[in-house]
């Protein structure tokens, strides 16, 4: 008796709030005036998107438009296909992606493209099934720079080894690519040890991961991290084992996230670009293209930078060097 | 002799010590005392997870939520710590309060709703997950205090390798010792553990045997709930940030730990020693992969491989077992 009384009670009151639940979303007409422009992330509620996405929100207020951020709970490249094709048939006017996995995307940019919508990406430089990417680093510089700056702090001889978020991430690989070539070309001296290892989005698998990587490789000299997990985990594993200095840490992070271990000494550079442009970048241009204007050479992309058109691909240099000293001047 | 092999548990030590013998062969460093103590701090987290899963399955249920929880916890801990201050022992009350309320509140729909457990708990997974999503929004805590931070450097010894790098028992490691010597003693000597293995059993036979279901299972899940949160903070403790997203994806690997060694889904079956082999067994292998050199690659493919060798081996043994069953029955 009692278990099916309560039963009713929330069967109920959860039919209320069904029912009630349009109310909570009123003044539709007035939005759909606005373009609705829509940011898809890897993965939410972590700080570069949370970045990501106070730049998505200043284009809202300064472009006049109904811009927001989605993305999945975790990086699974399945949901975020699943939340673009949502979007999709929602019928909004624009979808941004930062791509977990660029092929598994392709499917849903085809059913967009059929539908008008316009499709932008991010961080996914040869995406199939795009409008235009928009890339704030020139990504084979990006790459190049990590390995400079890590023959800089090791030596331009010795055993290193590489870390990306996951082997299906599309500009991790990218500029593990590009660093590997640069590094046959300038430093020949340089091994790396193993393949690359995909623990950067996961701090406790990167400290355990570097902890291995000594034993199995007791000559190890330098870790180049992608992925902006990668490096602190790195960095707690070599303070933990008293080899601060000892071992190279180089790679993307969040500025106040490695704020002590480049200050400690446990990683030595760090390298990106604020993301906050790349929410704004992304949801300007998508607003250019959708009042019928031309993205070309030289344009300028307000507050961040000027265009270097390259084929589909829009180029905005904004890399950012994060030293001990400029640590805690970025405020992220 | 003939009695441990019907165990379990013994071929997942065979596993263990077969493919240690084959990891030590390749790179010496794996059977090493620094090896072992980083191994066994850096699973602790996993393994107090394990713990409170292990009684939830024995218990005939299973519960999802304990990645949810162990979030929570850690993160309302983390939280008030920097605001509020305390000490180390706040930090434990706080992540242990938290995880047992947590806990309460499932075995509370799971009992009062009866609803199957593994629904219950998806969705208290995504409820207390949400709602910490939506009132954090999902900010990271890298701020601890120097405290908390000294906290997890402590060694109760220390020793030293002949490259000077300095390594011992860490006091997270005894943690998860402590933890599981409790849940031993519970399982295997109170009245409650026993009941917990008879609910596993048949539901209807433990409540005419005279064990309070509603209780019993009322502990199972704060106990869980427990686990959940001193883990959580075990986890803080080990990557000294608070990151909501990290913990709760984890499931499938705990649980899959948990089964490893010996814990059935259906309930009623399981031991710790079990579990700890398990853990371990998951843990040397992840571990002995990189220092075997093996490319990342393959990881995917030995981890899969090898639970399906640790497990068939008993379920062949158990087989070989029913079928001498049904003959002494044909005679």
């Amino acid at each position: 008796m009692f278990n099916q009384k309560w039963l009713k009670v929330t069967l109920i009151v959860g039919f209320i709030f069904l029912l009630a639940l349009p109310l909570f979303g009123g003044g539709g007409k007035e939005v759909k005036e606005k373009y609705e422009i829509v940011t898809v992330v890897k993965i939410t509620g972590i700080p570069w998107f949370n970045r990501l996405e106070e730049g998505v929100k200043q284009a809202a207020t300064d472009l006049d438009v109904n811009s927001y951020q989605l993305g999945p709970a975790d990086a699974d490249p399945a949901q975020q296909v699943k939340i673009v094709e949502d979007l999709i048939s929602k019928g909004v006017d624009a979808i941004c992606v930062v791509p977990n996995d660029a092929k598994a995307l392709e499917p849903a940019f085809a059913k967009a493209k059929d539908k008008g919508i316009i499709i932008l990406t991010h961080e996914s430089p040869d995406q199939k099934g795009k409008d235009y990417d928009i890339e704030l680093i020139d990504n084979v510089e990006f790459g190049r720079h990590h390995w400079d700056k890590l023959v800089e702090f090791m030596g331009d001889s010795g055993e290193y080894a590489i870390f990306v978020g996951s082997l299906t991430v599309p500009l991790h690989n990218l500029w593990a690519d590009e660093g590997l070539k640069w590094a046959k070309e300038k430093y020949p001296n340089l091994k790396l040890v193993t393949k690359r290892i995909p623990c950067g989005e996961d701090q406790e698998l990167s400290k355990r991961k570097t902890m291995e990587l000594l034993k199995a490789y007791p000559n190890l000299k330098g870790i180049v991290g992608f992925g902006s997990l990668g490096p602190p985990g790195a960095a707690q594993a070599l303070k933990e084992k008293g080899l601060c200095g000892k071992v190279t840490i180089v790679g993307t992070v969040i500025p106040g996230h490695a704020a002590p271990y480049l200050k400690e000494g446990c990683m030595q550079w760090g390298i990106l670009w604020d993301p906050k442009d790349a929410g704004y970048s992304l949801t300007w241009v998508a607003k250019e293209l959708l009042e019928g204007r031309k993205i070309s050479d030289g344009m300028q992309v307000p507050g961040v930078g000027k265009v270097d058109l390259d084929g589909d691909v829009i180029k905005v240099d904004a890399m950012a060097d994060i030293t001990p000293d400029n640590v805690d001047g970025f405020g992220f | 002799m003939k009695n441990l092999l019907k165990h379990h548990e013994t071929y997942v030590l065979l596993v263990i010590i077969i493919f240690s013998a084959i990891i030590t062969v390749i790179n010496p460093r794996f059977l090493t005392l620094e090896n072992f103590f980083d191994v066994v701090k850096s699973y602790s987290f996993i393994g107090i997870l394990a713990v409170g899963v292990t009684f939830v399955l024995i218990s005939g249920g299973i519960d999802i939520s304990f990645t949810a929880v162990a979030t929570v916890a850690q993160y309302v801990m983390a939280v008030m710590i920097i605001r509020y201050g305390g000490n180390i022992f706040t930090a434990f009350l706080l992540a242990a309060a938290v995880g047992i309320s947590l806990g309460l509140i499932n075995a509370t729909l799971i009992y009062f709703f009866n609803i199957p457990t593994i629904i219950t708990t998806i969705a208290t997974l995504n409820i207390y997950y949400g709602i910490l999503i939506v009132i954090s929004g999902g900010k990271w805590i890298y701020a601890l205090p120097g405290w908390f931070r000294a906290f997890a450097d402590i060694r109760l010894f220390t020793l030293c390798t002949d490259e000077g790098i300095k390594y011992g028992l860490s006091i997270i490691t005894s943690i998860w010792i402590l933890v599981v010597i409790i849940a031993w003693v519970i399982l295997r000597y109170t009245k409650l553990g026993r009941g917990i293995y008879a609910m596993g059993g048949s539901m209807n036979a433990a409540r005419r045997a005279g064990f309070n279901i509603f209780r019993t299972q009322m502990f199972v899940y704060s106990f869980t709930g427990l686990m959940a949160g001193l883990a959580g903070l075990v986890q803080a403790l080990l990557v000294q940030t608070v990151a909501p997203n990290s913990i709760v994806g984890k499931e499938l690997d705990v649980i899959a730990a948990v089964v490893l060694g010996g814990a059935s889904l259906a309930g009623g079956v399981g031991t710790l020693f079990g579990t700890i082999l398990g853990v371990t067994l998951i843990a040397i292998m992840s571990n002995g992969m990189t220092l075997m050199r093996v490319s990342s690659f393959w990881y995917n493919v030995f981890i899969g491989l090898i639970i399906i060798l640790s497990v068939a081996f008993s379920a062949y043994q158990r087989r070989t077992k029913a079928k001498r069953a049904i003959a002494v029955e044909v005679e």
